[in-house]
C-alpha cells in the first residue's frame, strides 16, 4: 500500500519524472491573482514557475519557444481579462497572438494541451490554482516533451540551430 | 534580440562583474516553516557570481535592511537578490535599501517564495526545491541587470476641472486658494449644476442657492480661475504633468448688453424647463433662475430655430445667431473630473408615473416647495390644497431582477442611491411643519438615514405623525385610480410592520423618490481611459487607500461622478481631489518607473509595426532616419511593442530578452540537457 501511495505523491527524492511548467504572468492582474492564491493558502502543484512581465502584451512568442527549447513540458500564459488591461489593450495583442502561436506550435509537434492561454484577474486566486492543477495533470498525462529531439526526429527545422540559447 | 547595450557603469563595483548578495527571509516562519531556508542558502551560495547567500528572520525589518546595507558596503556587492514575500509588498522597500547603500536601486531582483512557495506548497522538500529554482532564476537574471534611472517628468502647474457643479466649483476654489491656475469647463451655459434647483438642504435646512451664491461669487471673481461654459470636450492628449485637452466652445448667442427682456418675450419657442424638472416651460432664450452665473441669458441651440425674432426685437444688437463655435486647447498637469450624475427617470407606468398627473418625482416636489419655484411654494392638486401625500422610496434604486425591467444598457440599479431616504424624510418633515393636519405616508422597503444628523429627520417625522409603511420589495405597492373617488389615487400594499396587513391608502399626491444614476461616461472613457464600476460610475484605484484617483496617472475624481453622494460628500470628495491634484502640480517634476521601451536604431527597419502596437501613441517614426522613436514620457512600460517588433530592435528596460531568457533558462536548468 505504501508503495502505491508513494508513486502518486511527487517527492523531491524519488527519481520519477515531474512535468516542468513555465507560467508567463502579467504583473497587474494575473501575478496578483497568483498572490491571492497564496494569501488564501490554496494548495496547488509546485510544478509551475512564474516569469513576471508588466503586461501580457510583452510575451513574445520567442520567449515561449525558448521555454520549450530548454526543457519546459508546458507553458501557461495569463493576462488581465479583456477590458481590464492596466495598459488599455496590451492583452488584445495577446488575445490575437496566442491562438496563432498555438497552431504554429501544433505544427511543430507540441500538443495543444501543453500550451494554454487564460485570463486571470487579481481576485481570481482560485482560478489560478485550478489552472495550475489542471495544467500539471494534463501535461503529466502527455508525458515529457523533449522538443529539440522531437524536431530532429521529424526532420522539422531544416538544420536550424536549436542549441540552448547561450548568454 | 534587443540585447542590453547599456554598459554596467557603477563606479567602484568591479567593472560590472557581478558580486551578488542573496538574502533569504524567514518571514518569521511564514517561509521557513515550510522552506528549508538554510539549505536554499547553501545551494544558492555556490552559484557563480554569488558573493554571499544568507538568511534573516525578517529581511524587511530595520535590522534586516541594515544587514543588507552593511553587506553591500563590506563585500562591495553590486547586485542584490531578496527572496521573501510578493514584490508588490516589499520590492520598493528593498530598492530603497540599495539606494541608501549607494547602489542603483534597479540592480535589485526579488524572488517571491512566500505567496508562490511556502503558502501554496505543502511538501517541504518540494517547496525547498521550488524556492531554489526561483532563486536560481533571480540570481541569473540579476547578473544581467543594468543601472536604470527613474524618469523625471516636468509638471505643468495648472489643473483642468471638468464640470461646474458644486464638486467642480469646490475643487476649483481650493486649487486656486493654493495659488494654482485652474480652468473650469462646464457643458451647459450656467454654473452650479443640480444644487440651485434644491430648496433647503439637509442637514442644515439652509436654502441651497444661499449657500451656492458665495461659492459662485468666489470662483467667478478669482483671477486664477478661467471659466468656460457651453464647453464640449473634443479631444485629449498628453499625460501626467502635461495634458492637452481641446474644448469646443459653443457660442452663448447673447452679449451682456443685449436687450434681454424684449428678446426673451419675442422668442416663440417653448420647451420643457429642466430647471423645474419639466413642470414648467421656458423659452429657447433663457436663464434658469435669478442669481445664476453667468447672469447673462443663453440661447438653447437645441430648441432655437434661428427664426430671428429675438434679433429683431432687440434692435439687432447684442444677439447673434450665426456665430460659429471656437476651440481652445487647455494645458494642465492634472485633470479633476467632476461631471456629477443624473436622476433616474421612472419608466412610464412605474408607480403610475406619466399616467396620473398626481404622481410626481421628489425633485419636482422640491421645486413646488421652493418659495421661488413655479408655484411660489404652494402645493396644490387640481387647484385644491393637498390633504394626503405619499412618498415611495427606492424608485430606480435597489432594483431586483425578479421585479424590474433593466434599463437601456441592460443593467439594473441594484445599489442604494443613499441620499433619497433622508431627502424624503426632509420633505416630509417640511410638509408636516407647514400643515400638521396633512396626512403623510412613507412607503419604503428599508430606510437608511446613514449620514451625520440624518437620523434626526426620521425621529422628527415619526414624532410629527408620518405613517411608515414597509413593503416587500419583491411585491412592490400598486398605484391605481381610487375606484370610490375619495381621492385621485390609491396605493395598495402589504405592510410588513403590521405583519402583512393589506392596506389601501387614498392619496392626493404620490411622490417618487427617484434614485441617482451614472451619466453617460462613454466620452470620458474614450478621452481619458477611465475605469467604470459595475454601477457604471467611475471607479477609483482603491476605495480606501486611493479614493479620489483614477488608475491613469494625473486624473482625479471629485464628487458624485464616483457614485451617489449628497452635497456634503461631494464637497468633501472635491476637496480631497483638489488636495491630491495640488500636491501633484506643486512639484516641479515627478518620477516614474524606468521600464520604458528603447529602440536599437541599427536593427530597426522602420516598418511601423510597433506604432500600431502602442496604445499610448508613444512611438512615432523618424522619416528622415527611417526608424522608430519612443517618447519616454508617454511610454507606460508595458512592453507590447517589444513583442511586436519583427527585427528585435525594440527592447524594454528591466525586461530585456536577455534578462527574461536568462530567467527562463535558470528555471529549467538541468532540463535542457535532457531535452537536447
Amino acid at each position: 500500500m505504501q508503495d502505491v501511495a508513494a508513486a502518486h505523491i511527487p517527492s523531491a527524492t524519488a527519481a520519477v519524472w515531474e512535468p516542468r511548467l513555465v507560467g508567463f504572468l502579467c504583473y497587474w492582474c494575473s501575478y496578483a491573482g497568483a498572490d491571492s492564491a497564496g494569501t488564501a493558502r490554496l494548495k496547488y502543484p509546485p510544478n509551475l514557475d512564474i516569469v513576471k512581465v508588466m503586461c501580457s502584451g510583452r510575451i513574445d512568442p520567442e520567449l515561449i519557444a525558448t521555454a520549450f527549447v530548454h526543457g519546459a513540458d508546458g507553458v501557461l500564459v495569463l493576462g488581465c481579462h479583456i477590458g481590464d488591461c492596466h495598459y488599455i489593450s496590451g492583452n488584445h495583442k495577446t488575445m490575437v497572438r496566442m491562438p496563432l502561436l498555438r497552431r504554429l506550435l501544433a505544427d511543430l509537434g507540441i500538443e495543444p494541451g501543453r500550451f494554454r492561454h487564460e485570463w486571470v484577474s487579481a481576485a481570481e486566486g482560485e482560478k489560478f490554482a485550478r489552472l495550475v492543477t489542471e495544467m500539471t495533470e494534463q501535461v503529466r498525462a502527455l508525458g515529457p516533451l523533449s522538443w529539440p529531439a522531437l524536431l530532429r526526429e521529424r526532420g522539422i527545422g531544416h538544420g536550424a540551430d536549436l542549441r540552448p540559447w547561450g548568454e | 534580440m534587443g540585447e542590453q547595450t547599456v554598459p554596467l557603469a557603477d563606479p567602484g563595483h568591479d567593472n560590472g562583474k557581478p558580486r551578488i548578495g542573496v538574502f533569504i527571509c524567514h518571514c518569521g516562519g511564514n517561509i521557513s516553516d515550510v522552506v528549508d531556508v538554510k539549505q536554499v542558502a547553501e545551494e544558492i551560495g555556490g552559484l557563480p557570481g554569488v558573493t554571499i547567500a544568507t538568511t534573516h528572520m525578517f529581511a524587511c525589518s530595520d535590522a534586516g535592511q541594515a544587514l543588507i546595507e552593511q553587506k553591500i558596503r563590506d563585500l562591495r556587492l553590486n547586485r542584490v537578490v531578496v527572496a521573501a514575500c510578493s514584490p508588490s509588498l516589499h520590492e520598493a522597500t528593498f530598492r530603497q535599501t540599495l539606494t541608501r547603500a549607494g547602489l542603483n536601486p534597479f540592480l535589485y531582483e526579488h524572488a517571491n517564495i512566500r505567496e508562490q512557495v511556502s503558502w501554496v506548497v505543502e511538501d517541504k522538500a518540494l517547496a525547498t526545491q521550488k524556492a531554489v529554482r526561483l532563486l536560481r532564476a533571480a540570481v541569473r537574471r540579476a547578473g544581467h541587470l543594468v543601472p536604470l534611472t527613474k524618469r523625471r517628468i516636468p509638471i505643468h502647474p495648472a489643473v483642468l476641472v471638468i464640470g461646474g457643479g458644486i464638486a467642480g466649483l469646490t475643487a476649483a476654489r481650493h486649487l486656486a486658494s493654493r495659488g494654482i491656475a485652474v480652468t473650469l469647463v462646464e457643458s451647459t451655459p450656467f454654473l452650479g449644476g443640480r444644487m440651485p434647483r434644491l430648496a433647503g438642504l439637509f442637514p442644515t435646512g439652509r436654502p441651497a442657492r444661499e449657500l451656492l451664491g458665495p461659492v459662485l461669487e468666489e470662483v467667478s471673481r478669482n483671477p486664477r480661475i478661467t471659466i468656460y461654459t457651453n464647453a464640449e470636450l473634443v479631444h485629449s492628449s498628453g499625460f501626467i504633468g502635461d495634458f492637452r485637452t481641446t474644448v469646443r466652445l459653443h457660442p452663448r448667442g447673447v452679449a451682456p448688453n443685449a436687450p434681454v427682456r424684449a428678446a426673451t418675450a419675442a422668442c416663440p419657442e417653448e420647451v420643457p424647463n429642466e430647471f423645474d424638472f419639466e413642470l414648467t416651460k421656458r423659452k429657447a432664450l433663457y436663464r434658469p433662475y435669478d442669481g445664476c452665473y453667468p447672469a447673462v441669458p443663453a440661447i438653447d441651440w437645441s430648441a432655437c430655430t434661428i427664426c430671428g425674432k429675438c434679433v429683431e426685437a432687440g434692435g439687432s444688437h447684442g444677439i447673434s445667431l450665426t456665430e460659429p463655435p471656437t476651440e481652445v486647447e487647455i494645458r494642465s498637469g492634472a485633470i479633476v473630473i467632476a461631471i456629477g450624475l443624473d436622476l433616474y427617470r421612472p419608466q412610464r407606468g412605474e408607480y403610475g408615473f406619466g399616467e396620473f398627473p398626481e404622481v410626481l418625482t421628489l425633485a419636482q416636489l422640491n421645486r413646488l416647495l421652493d418659495p421661488a419655484g413655479p408655484t411660489h411654494g404652494q402645493l396644490l392638486v387640481n387647484g385644491r390644497p393637498v390633504r394626503s401625500i405619499g412618498f415611495m422610496h427606492c424608485v430606480g434604486s435597489m432594483q431586483h431582477t425578479e421585479v424590474h425591467e433593466p434599463a437601456a444598457g441592460g443593467k439594473l440599479n441594484a445599489y442604494c442611491s443613499r441620499v433619497c431616504c433622508t431627502a424624503c424624510l426632509h420633505a416630509e418633515t417640511e410638509l408636516k411643519a407647514r400643515d400638521p393636519g396633512l396626512h403623510v405616508y412613507d412607503f419604503h422597503e428599508d430606510i437608511r438615514t446613514y449620514g451625520r444628523w440624518h437620523e434626526e429627520y426620521y425621529t422628527k417625522a415619526s414624532e410629527q405623525g408620518v405613517a411608515f409603511i414597509r413593503f416587500n420589495p419583491l411585491h412592490p405597492p400598486r398605484v391605481e385610480r381610487d375606484p370610490r373617488g375619495q381621492a385621485p389615487l390609491v396605493v395598495r400594499t402589504l405592510d410588513r410592520l403590521t405583519f402583512n396587513e393589506e392596506l389601501e391608502v387614498p392619496l392626493d399626491v404620490l411622490v417618487l423618490a427617484t434614485g441617482l444614476v451614472a451619466r453617460d461616461m462613454s466620452r470620458l472613457v474614450d478621452l481619458f481611459r477611465c475605469a467604470l464600476g459595475p454601477d457604471r460610475f467611475l471607479m477609483e484605484v482603491h476605495p480606501k487607500l486611493r479614493p479620489v484617483e483614477l488608475a491613469s496617472f494625473g486624473l482625479f475624481l471629485a464628487g458624485s461622478v464616483q457614485g451617489p453622494m449628497d452635497t456634503v460628500e461631494s464637497s468633501a470628495g472635491a476637496a480631497a481631489a483638489a488636495a491630491k491634484a495640488a500636491a501633484l502640480v506643486s512639484q516641479a517634476t515627478i518620477e516614474l518607473d524606468p521600464f520604458v521601451a528603447r529602440i536599437d536604431e541599427a536593427r530597426c527597419s522602420g516598418c511601423r509595426v510597433c506604432l500600431g502596437a502602442c496604445a499610448y501613441e508613444a512611438i512615432s517614426r523618424d522619416d528622415g532616419k527611417g526608424v522608430a522613436v519612443v517618447n519616454e514620457a508617454l511610454c507606460t512600460g508595458c512592453g507590447t511593442c517589444v513583442a511586436a517588433c519583427p527585427c528585435s530592435a525594440m527592447t524594454q528596460l528591466g525586461f530585456s530578452d536577455t534578462q527574461m531568457k536568462s530567467e527562463i533558462l535558470a528555471l529549467l536548468a538541468g532540463e535542457a540537457a535532457a531535452a537536447v
